[in-house]
């Protein structure tokens, strides 16, 4: 589980689309996000609060060193432990010694994209842990053996059929498919979880640089379970998701919510200063956050650097033609859609991911749902470049791009070229089939020499 | 602060669009006759009985337990509400439980009417630079939609919100 497959884009893209149950459950879910989105946006002003979003983002991409420093003293203060992890394995590592010398056995798990770019669980559950995700669509895709197919609904290419079969297979409870009676199983078996869990790991939405504190969006509940009842919490976080203050959080309240679900605000938005101090009778005792930067520091350098204003909304996927018909697995790694084809090929590099600069029609959908801002087509256009300078285009393409280069470059040989084409249509159409000619220019008429001026 | 009664209007239409029960008491009285509708009399009831409209809601004969992880349900005092997004807040300042809003099944939550702010800005504006160890903006109940975008309400936390404004 977990191996990146974004080399085989193709492939996993030609299965998917064959996959009539899971091309409904994408035609579903984008549509429906998609609507509720346009309609969130009508009670207020995207475009003023898309610029303020975006200021706000690159004002810490700007000073990122800076804030990371502001936050990690703040927090301390607050009394939390913070970590600073270079990698994956790094980040991983120091959760386990955490778990471990508290003796753990078991944690209740809140949703986390970070942690799914870590593939923490799978090491935690090597190194003996139990790990239980509570968030129902993560909770889902664990008893599966799964990864999330979207960064908000991650079971979203389930249906209730398979769910409910699930179920019953896994947890001994009678088959039903209905959601209303699903959820409410969930919510027994985990509600017991919650309470025996020895630690609790989240993510976090955003991190405060001013007071130090996390910030969660959460519909379940769950969030808040994971962070407020184990008596040790763990928060894993890639370094740019600082801001400023508390008084930048509203802009983002009105933005992510709307952006991801369509929903005006989640139903909990929980705000964690802190470890439990003298006098409260909230928060867990012992509080570690770890900062992960896994790559992030060299993207700040590049030319690419706006991607890291994202706030993990997923509109860009929603409205992406290419997401809405081959799902989040065919992407083959943790982040699918426009911004994960940025991300992907930059956190994973061009030779594990090359070909998911393709999965684009270069169209600018994404450009025009984002809240923050990020050119995610031109990025895609660059990274598309840099397919070429890096040497990753298929040997056809790189061929045939020579080949056409001669040619420009000798008119001569253009017009020769042009005559040929023109004589051999007829033959290449009848050897080739539609497949062959439907996909070539007609032969021009007027050769280019005499076209021109 | 004055708040407008369009503010309480616009803050109960948007705490009702997010399928919170909402209700407006005049007084005490008006208060106990609410809660004796909404909490069944055999429900055992968590309430930290410590501001004064908490004292008259557990006065009005709801069968009261000591701790909140048992409880069914919880009628507490909350810190403030926010009329933009129908929000409210509870905080763990003074010691309060936060937990006590999500593990019972059923959240009432009092509102005094001066507590209420038209945004989030101006509630924000309003709170010290040191935030207390949990503040928690709760917008209706707890809910999902991972099953085939299915909205469930009642998952994690509370089934049922009622906010009542006094």
């Amino acid at each position: 589980m977990n191996r990146q497959t974004s080399l085989d884009f193709r492939t996993n893209a030609a299965s998917a689309i064959k996959d009539a149950a899971l091309r409904k459950a994408m035609r579903n879910a984008t549509d429906t996000f998609g609507t509720k989105r346009t309609v969130a946006m009508e009670s207020v002003d995207f475009s003023a609060l898309r610029e303020k979003a975006s200021a706000i983002r690159m004002e810490v991409l700007d000073n990122l060193p800076a804030y990371i420093a502001h936050f990690t003293t703040q927090a301390t203060q607050a009394g939390a432990n913070v970590h600073r992890a270079a990698d994956a394995a790094a980040a991983n590592s120091i959760i386990a010694d955490i778990l471990r010398s508290n003796n753990v056995r078991m944690v209740a798990k809140g949703k986390s994209m970070i942690s799914e770019e870590t593939h923490l669980n799978a090491h935690l559950e090597k190194e003996g842990f139990e790990i239980v995700e509570t968030d129902l669509g993560e909770y889902i895709i664990q008893l599966e053996g799964e990864t999330p197919s979207h960064i908000i609904v991650p079971a979203i290419h389930k249906n209730r059929q398979q769910v409910g079969r699930l179920f019953a297979d896994r947890l001994g409870v009678d088959y039903s498919e209905d959601p209303q009676v699903l959820t409410k199983i969930a919510r027994r078996v985990l509600r017991e979880k919650f309470l025996t869990a020895d630690a609790g790991i989240s993510g976090a939405n955003f991190a405060l640089a001013d007071s130090g504190s996390l910030v969660i969006f959460t519909n379940e509940g769950n969030g808040r379970m994971v962070t407020s009842v184990p008596p040790l919490h763990i928060a894993i976080l890639s370094i740019e998701k600082i801001l400023p203050s508390l008084a930048d959080l509203p802009t983002f309240m009105r933005l992510l919510p709307r952006s991801a679900t369509g929903q005006m605000i989640t139903s909990y938005v929980s705000i964690l200063t802190g470890n439990r101090k003298a006098g409260d009778a909230t928060g867990a005792r012992e509080l570690h956050i770890v900062l992960l930067d896994n790559g992030r520091s060299g993207i700040l350098k590049g030319d690419c650097r706006e991607i890291l204003k994202c706030i993990r909304c997923g509109a860009c996927m929603n409205v992406c033609p290419v997401y809405r018909t081959v799902g989040g697995h065919a992407y083959g790694w943790t982040y699918p859609g426009p911004m994960g084809i940025v991300l992907t090929t930059l956190l994973t590099g061009m030779a594990a991911s090359h070909p998911l600069v393709d999965a684009s029609t270069l169209c600018g959908a994404c450009n025009d749902a984002c809240p923050v801002k990020v050119p995610l087509q031109e990025m895609i256009l660059r990274q598309r470049i840099r397919r070429v300078s890096e040497g990753f285009s298929p040997a056809s393409v790189s061929m045939g791009m020579h080949l056409f280069g001669l040619a420009v470059k000798s008119p001569l040989l253009f017009s020769t070229g042009e005559r040929l084409a023109g004589r051999f249509w007829s033959v290449l159409r009848s050897a080739g089939g539609e497949n062959v000619a439907g996909r070539l220019p007609l032969p021009t008429k007027l050769p280019f020499s005499r076209r021109m001026p | 602060m004055s708040v407008t009664d369009a503010t309480i209007a616009l803050f109960l239409e948007n705490a009702a669009k997010s399928a919170a029960v909402v209700h407006r008491a005049a007084g005490a009285a008006k208060l106990r006759s609410i809660l004796s509708e909404i909490v069944a009399q055999d429900a055992d009831v968590f309430c930290p009985c410590v501001t004064e409209l908490e004292q008259a809601a557990a006065a009005g004969g709801v069968r009261l337990v000591p701790g909140y992880a048992s409880a069914r349900v919880t009628v507490e005092e909350v810190s403030a509400a926010i009329a933009e997004t129908g929000s409210i807040v509870c905080t763990s300042s003074g010691g309060k439980a936060v937990q006590a809003s999500l593990l019972p099944a059923h959240h009432v939550a009092l509102v005094p009417r001066d507590r209420i702010f038209a945004t989030l800005d101006d509630y924000f504006a309003g709170q010290a630079a040191a935030p207390p160890t949990n503040l928690t903006i709760i917008t209706g109940p707890s809910r999902t939609a991972d099953i085939e975008l299915n909205l469930v309400i009642g998952v994690h936390g509370p089934e049922r919100l009622d906010i009542i404004v006094v």
